[in-house]
């Protein structure tokens, strides 16, 4: 949660000011029903045929042309009906989500719903399975219920706790967006099309698939409006909840199943509009301590449902006023959501208190571990690390014996060989370097903001890096590697100082930090789609292998800056060890112990940019190393980051190069970028790791 | 300390599994054909001397595969065999062929192991990539389509080719037959009074309940082609700046005039959108063109960004469905 009832003065438990504030609430329906009525009119007047609000007008007076009423019946009212559909069940979904988890970042995204029904989809496409019982929609529906259920799986149906959920999601929907991601590359010409509606778009052939929905979406904020109340108590706490006998265990599950539900049916109506069950009730959140009250579930969940559609509505109508009625189907509705949603995001976060309970860092419950096992845990991945680097060496779409790279070394080898390696080894030393490099970063990320969560793609370093890469790639197509690296670290500096600036108020606070780090890297990741669906929507080979982190075609010169980057920097990071330990208690506790909390954590973080710029600039987004690796790390060796960072490091680099190995190898002469690989690795064991972490469910 | 000891076990073994080598040590190979050299500039304006035409070809985009077969020399090696297979019917690849990888991002390994002494990329291939394939064999890159100029790009492209390879009489022999096939398809339309008709040539795909609609732009291959066989595009949006394609949604085709509506589809692909998905709808059913009854599906496997042999696939089709 990003606010905690305490923020609102005390306004519950004065009977008297119920009135007033029934008043306020209700006013603040009407604004919203209002805006969204005015929005819904002027959507009505947008597309791509020549119909305008003349021709509407007329249609309602009864003077209207056939074809006026046909678009008017065929086009125009079903993108109206998904946007106003998508908006309301993403909204209530996000707001259940993010009640259950008590975590801001928590959306039907981070359930895997929506990349369970995405991947669906892609299968289907692919393969050119066709499912006469199932209509497409149903294809979506059951990929993202297959999703979720295995995410619930994996945590014990949320009840051992939020942050599992979290984070046990998060895992499965990567590994599924890098399924997805795999399949788009290797099918590129059976599946383009696919890529705007995996970014979610409101076109609709007809009425059939909003029809089918809207009843299932009303069943689902029928429950979820009965487990309000539950929810109200659920806030509190999970004791506080049980000793005031709610069954914690039961009402999680059920909340959990309504908005996989909600989600699972926006989905399969638009595809994946991601940022909105994400945004709208974040908004309503933040509006709270303007209108007391407004943090009880049954007036929160149907207004993050408004609010819900007001993004998505707002957001089409504003592309389609912007750019044309052709830019509405050029450019998916879901890219405008994230824009929209995020700036909207980034504004009401600067005027967020911070309030809310400190997080600690998933997996830290595992304490302290001895010096042995550290030792221990130390040279069995110094011994991986070695032989994963002679398998790397020696894999890929020609297998090679250990004598080959002896001939190679001594300069003995064939020319074929001799040629192989030369393009082999690069590509093996950047896959190290950068795993070691966005270890590190993700470390110490997630140590300054104490947010399990938080990674460098969550505070828009990645993105910006990207925008910064995709941009030179479009001006200069044959752009060196120094300016291509150069511009992406460029960008990503600048996106994480405009971060931090905008979270700067008297002070930083982690969870602003996060929250504006979402937004921007939500809208870098916004611009890097726009650009590829602007420039060149046929060919997304490059944009998307790039995007998905490859070290395909490396040449030692673009492993240089991590190399530097992980020469200078690690020794600093290290040397705040320390304090890392402290700022991942609270805040209090550093400043009472005389540690210089801004500076530390801005020097930290600054370290962590430069890392994952130089990563991203030498390999693209390779997004799960950061999140994963300190998470195991922590659960071999405990948190103290002394022995945290080197683990991490070392877990980081294994991971990054197995994965480069295996997608060089396994389809071979295809070959899969790394960061797809890296997700699916890295997901599973993650996962097994919170299964061996778990704590016994209440 | 049990992981300890399995770690190291595995390490040993494989170790032991991939001794030796899997090639004997350096030598060189001296033994070049005594032929004519070739010399020419390719799409980067860059010289490529070749000791003499090249015949072990890998082509790592289908249209340059395409023209490697209708020119007579079947290539090494080529990009995605198996999509190639479903989408160009024109010129058939030899099963001997092998597949390098995909066409984003072929396999260096693959490529090298074929050794080649030519490989045919586009101007969509990133330059590192290029810069590394040089050091194994000469590069020739071509420009993927240039919406500005598409015939003449595919000629363009054909004849570099074909001097690469040493085939430069067949390529002009090649573009002769296109012209003429041009010409005649021209005629017959004529003919059959049907010269200044409208066309729009599309495919889509559906999503969800979306459905993607790809338009072909006088500046596309298929869409200039047309415009030379006589007829009329009707679709006048704009597309990007290499395939001059454009993309609308079904609201979008109320725009179109009367005229034939030409589309392709792939089994392999989602099947038939016009034919199947949008039968019965309400925009669908009250387009002048479908109401007439003026809907064509060609045939499956005419690569809509090919060579010659492809596109005079497509100009038989497109007179056939004219004409019909």
């Amino acid at each position: 949660m990003t606010q905690q009832e305490t923020v609102v003065p005390n306004m519950q438990s004065v009977p008297l000011d119920a009135p007033v504030r029934r008043l306020q609430v209700t006013g603040v329906f009407v604004v919203a029903v209002v805006a969204i009525v005015v929005l819904a009119a002027v959507h009505l007047t947008q597309g791509t045929s020549s119909v305008g609000a003349g021709d509407l007008v007329r249609l309602v007076f009864g003077q209207g042309t056939d074809n006026a009423a046909n678009v008017l019946v065929a086009s125009r009212l079903p993108r109206l009906l998904a946007g106003v559909l998508v908006g309301i069940a993403l909204g209530v979904a996000g707001a259940g989500l993010q009640s259950l988890a008590r975590n801001p970042l928590a959306s039907p995204d981070t359930l895997g719903v929506n990349a369970g029904a995405y991947l669906a989809v892609v299968i289907v496409a692919a393969f050119g399975v066709s499912l006469p019982a199932l209509p497409a929609g149903g294809v979506a529906f059951v990929g993202g219920l297959a999703a979720a259920g295995l995410v619930l799986a994996l945590s014990a149906g949320g009840s051992t706790g939020p942050t599992r959920l979290i984070l046990a999601g998060s895992a499965v929907a990567m590994a599924l967006a890098g399924v997805t991601t795999l399949l788009l590359l290797l099918y590129r010409e059976e599946t383009v099309g696919t890529f705007a509606w995996g970014a979610g778009t409101l076109v609709q052939t007809d009425l059939r698939a909003v029809t089918q929905m809207a009843p299932i979406v009303a069943l689902g904020i029928v429950a979820a409006f009965l487990l309000a109340a539950k929810l109200d108590i659920l806030a509190l706490g999970d004791d506080t909840a049980s000793v005031l006998g709610v069954n914690v265990r039961r009402i999680r599950v059920l909340t959990t199943l309504v908005t996989v539900m909600l989600s699972a049916a926006a989905v399969t109506v638009a595809g994946p509009v991601g940022f909105v069950g994400l945004v709208a009730p974040v908004l309503v959140r933040l509006l709270a301590p303007l209108v007391p009250g407004l943090l009880r579930h049954r007036v929160l969940l149907p207004l993050s449902g408004l609010a819900g559609v007001l993004v998505v509505l707002a957001s089409d109508v504003v592309l389609r006023a912007a750019f044309g009625g052709q830019a509405g189907v050029e450019i998916p509705t879901g890219i405008m959501t994230m824009v929209v949603g995020a700036i909207v995001l980034i504004w009401l976060a600067r005027c967020h208190r911070d309030s809310g309970p400190s997080r600690s860092p998933g997996g830290t419950s595992s304490g302290l571990r001895s010096r042995r096992t550290f030792w221990i845990v130390t040279g069995v991945l110094a011994v991986l690390l070695i032989a994963g680097t002679i398998g790397a060496m020696l894999t890929g779409d020609a297998l090679l014996r250990t004598g080959d790279l002896a001939n190679w070394i001594n300069g003995r080898s064939g020319r074929a060989i001799t040629f192989v390696l030369d393009q082999r080894f690069p590509r093996v030393v950047s896959a190290l370097l950068c795993g070691a490099a966005l270890a590190i970063a993700g470390t110490t990320v997630q140590a300054v903001c104490r947010n399990p969560l938080a990674e460098p793609g969550i505070l828009g370093i990645t993105g910006g890096a990207g925008v910064g890469a995709i941009a030179t790639l479009i001006l200069l197509p044959s752009a060196s590697i120094w300016l291509l690296s150069g511009v992406a670290a460029i960008a990503a500096v600048v996106t994480f100082g405009l971060v931090y600036l905008i979270s700067w108020r008297g002070g930083l606070s982690s969870d602003r930090l996060v929250l504006i780090g979402v937004g921007v890297s939500s809208v870098a990741t916004a611009i890097i789609t726009l650009l590829i669906v602007a420039t060149d929507p046929w060919n997304l080979s490059l944009a998307m292998t790039w995007l998905s982190g490859s070290t395909y075609g490396r040449t030692l010169p673009q492993v240089l800056p991590v190399a530097i980057a992980l020469v200078v920097l690690t020794p600093v990071v290290a040397h705040a060890r320390r304090e890392l330990d402290l700022l991942a208690l609270d805040d209090d506790v550093p400043r009472i112990l005389g540690v210089r909390l801004e500076r530390t954590r801005l020097l930290m973080l600054l370290a962590a940019a430069l890392l994952t710029a130089a990563a991203v600039s030498a390999i693209g987004v390779v997004g799960f190393v950061g999140l994963v690796a300190p998470h195991a790390a922590r659960a071999l060796v405990g948190g103290r980051h002394a022995r945290l960072l080197p683990v991490a490091a070392l877990l980081g680099a294994i991971l990054v190069s197995l994965a480069d190995s295996l997608g060089r190898t396994v389809l071979a002469p295809a070959q899969i970028p790394a960061g797809l690989l890296t997700a699916l690795i890295g997901a599973p064991y993650f996962v097994y790791l919170l299964w061996r972490t778990r704590v016994p469910a209440r | 300390m049990r992981r300890t000891a399995i770690a190291l076990v595995a390490a040993a073994l494989l170790g032991l599994t991939a001794c030796g080598t899997s090639e004997p040590a350096a030598s060189n190979d001296a033994s070049v054909a005594a032929a004519q050299p070739v010399s020419l500039t390719d799409a980067r304006n860059k010289k490529l001397d070749l000791k003499a035409p090249a015949t072990k070809v890998v082509a790592l985009e289908w249209n340059a595969a395409e023209n490697l077969v209708s020119l007579g020399v079947m290539p090494v090696g080529v990009a995605d065999t198996k999509g190639y297979t479903n989408w160009v019917t024109a010129a058939k690849l030899d099963p001997s062929v092998k597949d390098v990888g995909t066409r984003g991002e072929a396999s260096v390994d693959a490529i090298v192991a074929l050794n080649p002494d030519l490989v045919i990329t586009t101007t969509d291939e990133a330059a590192n990539t290029i810069t590394q394939l040089e050091k194994a064999a000469p590069v020739l890159v071509v420009r993927g389509a240039d919406a500005k100029n598409a015939i003449p790009q595919m000629k363009t492209n054909l004849d570099l080719i074909g001097q690469a390879v040493g085939k430069a009489e067949q390529a002009k022999q090649l573009t002769a037959d296109f012209d003429k096939a041009l010409a005649d398809g021209k005629q017959k339309i004529s003919d059959a009074g049907k010269a200044g008709t409208g066309f729009t040539m599309a495919d889509g795909w559906k999503q969800g309940s979306t459905i993607s609609i790809r338009m072909y732009t006088s500046g596309s291959l298929l869409g200039a082609v047309a415009t030379e066989l006589g007829l009329k595009n009707g679709w006048t949006g704009a597309g990007d700046k290499d395939y001059g394609l454009a993309q609308t949604d079904l609201e979008g085709l109320t725009k179109l005039p009367d005229g034939n509506f030409l589309y392709i589809a792939n089994k392999n692909d989602g099947g038939d959108v016009f034919g199947g998905d949008l039968a019965g709808n309400a925009i669908w059913k009250n387009l002048p063109f479908v109401k007439t009854d003026k809907v064509h599906r060609l045939p499956d496997g005419i690569w809509m960004f090919g060579g010659p042999k492809s596109t005079e696939q497509f100009i038989d089709a497109a007179v056939q469905a004219v004409t019909s």
